[in-house]
């Protein structure tokens, strides 16, 4: 079927183009040709009519010419103008008729030449004639009669030869005329045959191309109506049909589209395949018509031991009713559905399955996409137990839970938080969480200002932080609380959990513990006081001079009693200030009294060790508790005066320092090595063992002013050089323009 | 200057009547707890009295309450011997009508001009 016109790869336009344009294109051939055929015949005609025109003209003018001569003759005899007006009509008309003959003779050569000689002839007769009349008309006869004899002679062979012309004019025409029928004839003959030959012809050439085109165009039409049967049935394509036009565009659209769509099947089967889950499909009876192979991973069936299975067969037997009852409803129902139960796997091993479910009517069959959700299941139940066990905590924790919404009206509490608070859990929800403090005895739950009011108070002190509260019990009891506010995001919305813990026993420990410190504290420096007293007074010789010896001892016994002195007293501010219970009293106070205070506390000791103190003067203000800082300044300079070498100065500056007011102590003593500088200020860490021996001293000092300085919100810190000497500095906080009187302990500590 | 020594403690009160007459050369009278140094003080009138904190039947500061409230001793000056010093505390004791509040164990060589110290200021 391959042509050699489909290697010019013609459009289908191009091709009804040529369907119409060839016949045309010979219909317009044909009709010139039937047109000049036609003309033809139509000049042969003609031809032949004029032939007959100039024979009869050629007749005509002879005759004319003959009846002048005999007019010419009459009248030379009668004179009759009878005869000469009749001469003269002829002579008048013989021009005439010259004419006419000329205008039938045309262009032809022959003829016109045959026609000049007539011409001649005939002036050349008319003229001898034109004499005679004239010799008649002047009577003389004679001559007349002469001319006239002469003449007639001249005439006679004038007219002879205008015979002779006219003969030989008429010749060709009265051929021309004998041949023109036959000549008409064999044209008539060659139109006919031209007439049925074309039409023969342009039939033949329609029938050629319409055989060729239908070839070109149907049979490739029909290879892709089979194509399209083959896509529906799923069988491989014809090979593509040849030729560049839209036909063989179409079938390439057609082959692509068939392998996209093939691309997109092999997909869906791969995905289907590849499923994880069993995609399958149920018939009317409820067996298994097709399966993916997830079936085999899900639940060890085969695909092949699957098809023609009854679908209830796989179903755990307790779960069959249930799932007879969804398969039903699936089937009532228009959409998809979904339904669990459980299947039992061919070892016989059962898994919880979710199924999505489509009865589709036009198949008759159930669609089915299988999940298995065992370890859902088995998630959803850790996490049951898991809030089970959560729930068990809540439940059994010694710290009450009150959950409270964003306005503070309780929720909920744990059974800890109903023994506080002597309520059980339905009494108190829905109401505010005021009724359970003790402000509810000035304040009304009821009353949307005061519950704000309350609830800005609460968040303020106890958001992330333990706050110290005043609760009330249910019997009217009142009691304290550690509570602190936590905001717990839920999926409805923020709520708080307040924490709360009574503390009413720990509050009983702590006045102990408090009573206890003092008590140790009272019953260890009352035997001390006496103790030192004495000694003191037997070492300054208030009981008289003792003896060198005696003296040494006493001594030895006063400095040694002064050191545990000290020790108690350092331990007990330790203990303080690790508890965060060391009172103190911040206030703005002025940095020269502190200064003041603490020289005259240390004056003693330095003179006695031969140091000079050099306290620089400051008007430097501090925000501070003034005993604990000069408790520190104090111990610093006595470090100081210890360490000098004796005639030695200790100086002590007050400045600015990076909005902080800085003192430094500066010895010029030993200075303190590299490594110790960290471990200086832990407890009990001194620059050599030795030193608590040489110098006194507890190994606290340093830590207990490192407490203080960070519990004012400052820093402490040392710099020194061996051999040089050190400065021990720390920064205190300046003075607050909105000083108010602020008393510390354990209260507030923020939780973090 | 007469100085009443308030302390249950009689070896205490024994250094500090020492320090304060054989050091600071003063008059000392005693008194062993605060019924009775409340008696002594309205019959002897001391200029100062030294006050303990801790005492059985009257502590410290009921006696020091009482003292302000009897017309003879009233505006006698009282400084607390405590060995409870907490900052706190001598705040309290000072906004109660101390004079003044010095520590024990105290200083037997100063504690006669520690007294007069906090008369004078």
């Amino acid at each position: 079927m391959l042509d050699a016109n489909f290697r010019f790869n013609l459009k289908i336009v191009h091709k009804g183009a040529i369907l119409v344009l060839v016949p045309l294109l010979f219909e317009l051939v044909f009709l010139a040709v039937l047109t000049e055929l036609l003309h033809r015949a139509e000049v042969e005609v003609q031809r032949q009519v004029r032939s007959k025109a100039i024979i009869s003209q050629a007749n005509t003018l002879s005759k004319l010419f003959y009846d002048a001569g005999v007019a010419m003759g009459g009248y030379s005899i009668t004179k009759s103008p009878l005869f000469s007006d009749r001469y003269d009509k002829i002579v008048r008309q013989i021009p005439q008729d010259l004419a006419e003959l000329k205008k039938l003779v045309g262009d032809n050569p022959k003829q016109q030449t045959i026609l000049e000689n007539l011409q001649k002839i005939t002036v050349t007769g008319l003229k001898i004639l034109g004499e005679a009349k004239a010799a008649i008309d002047d009577n003389r006869v004679d001559v007349a009669q002469f001319r006239a004899r002469h003449m007639y002679k001249e005439i006679r062979s004038l007219a002879d030869k205008l015979q002779d012309e006219l003969r030989g004019l008429t010749e060709d025409e009265r051929r021309i005329e004998a041949e023109s029928p036959e000549k008409q004839n064999r044209s008539r003959t060659i139109l006919k045959l031209f007439l049925v030959a074309g039409v023969v012809f342009n039939i033949l050439i329609a029938f050629v191309l319409l055989w060729f085109f239908t070839r070109s165009i149907k049979n490739r039409l029909d290879v892709m109506t089979d194509n399209s049967f083959r896509l529906a049935r799923g069988q491989a394509l014809n090979p593509p049909v040849g030729g560049g036009d839209e036909i063989s565009h179409l079938d390439g659209v057609f082959h692509s589209m068939a392998d996209a769509l093939m691309e997109a099947a092999r997909k869906e089967r791969a995905v289907i395949d590849n499923a994880v889950d069993v995609i399958c499909s149920i018939d009317m009876d409820g067996k298994f018509v097709a399966c993916n192979p997830a079936c085999y991973e899900n639940w060890q069936y085969s695909q092949e031991e699957l098809l023609g299975k009854r679908f209830i067969e796989i179903i755990a037997p307790q779960d069959i009713s249930e799932t007879i009852k969804s398969v039903r409803a699936v089937r009532a129902e228009k959409g998809n559905m979904q339904f669990d139960n459980r299947v039992r796997r061919k070892d016989g091993t059962e898994i919880s399955v979710s199924w999505s479910a489509y009865w589709s009517e036009k198949e008759r069959a159930m669609f089915c996409v299988a999940h298995d959700i065992t370890e859902r299941k088995l998630a959803e139940e850790a996490i049951r137990a898991s809030e089970q066990r959560i729930r068990t905590i809540i439940n059994h924790m010694i710290v009450g839970l009150v959950i409270v919404n964003q306005d503070g009206f309780i929720e909920s509490m744990n059974p800890a938080a109903e023994g506080i608070f002597g309520y059980k859990a339905e009494e108190i929800v829905g109401r505010h969480l005021l009724a359970l403090f003790g402000d509810s005895k000035f304040f009304s739950e009821h009353n949307e200002n005061d519950t704000m009011a309350f609830m800005e108070t609460l968040f303020n002190q106890a958001l992330n932080r333990i706050g110290e509260f005043d609760c009330i019990k249910k019997n009217g009891e009142d009691f304290p609380v550690e509570l602190s506010l936590s905001e717990l995001k839920t999926h409805e919305g923020e709520r708080y959990m307040a924490n709360v813990l009574d503390v009413s026993e720990r509050r009983e420990v702590e006045r102990l513990k408090k009573e206890f410190v003092s008590t140790v504290s009272h019953e260890l420096r009352t035997p001390l006081t006496s103790i030192r007293g004495s000694l003191t007074l037997l070492s300054v010789g208030a009981m008289g001079k003792l003896p060198d010896q005696a003296q040494k001892v006493v001594g030895i016994a006063e400095r040694n009693t002064i050191r545990l002195i000290g020790l108690i007293n350092d331990i007990l501010d330790i203990e303080k200030l690790e508890a965060g219970k060391l009172d103190m009293v911040f206030d703005n106070s002025p940095m020269m009294d502190i200064l003041e205070r603490s020289e005259q506390s240390v004056q003693t000791f330095a003179a006695n060790n031969g140091v000079k103190l050099e306290i620089m003067p400051s008007d430097a203000v501090v925000y501070a508790d003034g005993d604990r800082i000069v408790q520190v300044i104090v111990n610093l300079l006595s470090n100081a005066i210890k360490f000098s070498p004796r005639d030695g100065t200790v100086t002590v500056v007050t400045e600015n320092a990076a909005g902080f007011v800085q003192v430094r102590v500066i010895d010029r003593g030993r200075g303190i090595p590299e490594k110790f500088k960290k471990l200086l200020f832990q407890r009990f860490q001194q620059v050599e063992a030795s030193d608590a021996k040489k110098k006194g001293g507890t190994g606290l000092g340093l830590a207990i002013c490192k407490g203080i300085i960070e519990q004012h919100g400052g820093q402490i810190g040392v710099e020194s050089e061996e051999g040089k000497g050190s400065t021990f500095w720390f920064r205190i906080p300046p003075a607050r323009t909105d000083s108010t009187l602020v008393v510390t302990g354990a209260k507030d500590q923020i939780v973090s | 200057m007469r100085v009443l020594i308030i302390d249950d403690e009689e070896d205490t009160r024994e250094i500090a009547k020492m320090s304060l007459s054989l050091l600071g050369g003063l008059d000392v009278i005693e008194a062993e707890n605060g019924a009775h140094g409340i008696e002594v003080a309205s019959k002897e009138r001391p200029d100062v009295i030294l006050l303990d904190m801790m005492m059985p039947i009257m502590d410290g500061p009921s006696t020091l309450e009482a003292l302000r409230t009897n017309e003879a001793t009233q505006n006698i000056p009282v400084i607390f011997l405590t060995a409870k010093a907490m900052t706190t505390e001598i705040e309290k004791l000072k906004r109660m009508g101390a004079t003044g509040v010095l520590t024990k164990p105290f200083d037997p060589t100063t504690l006669a001009q520690q007294v007069q110290a906090i008369l004078e200021a």
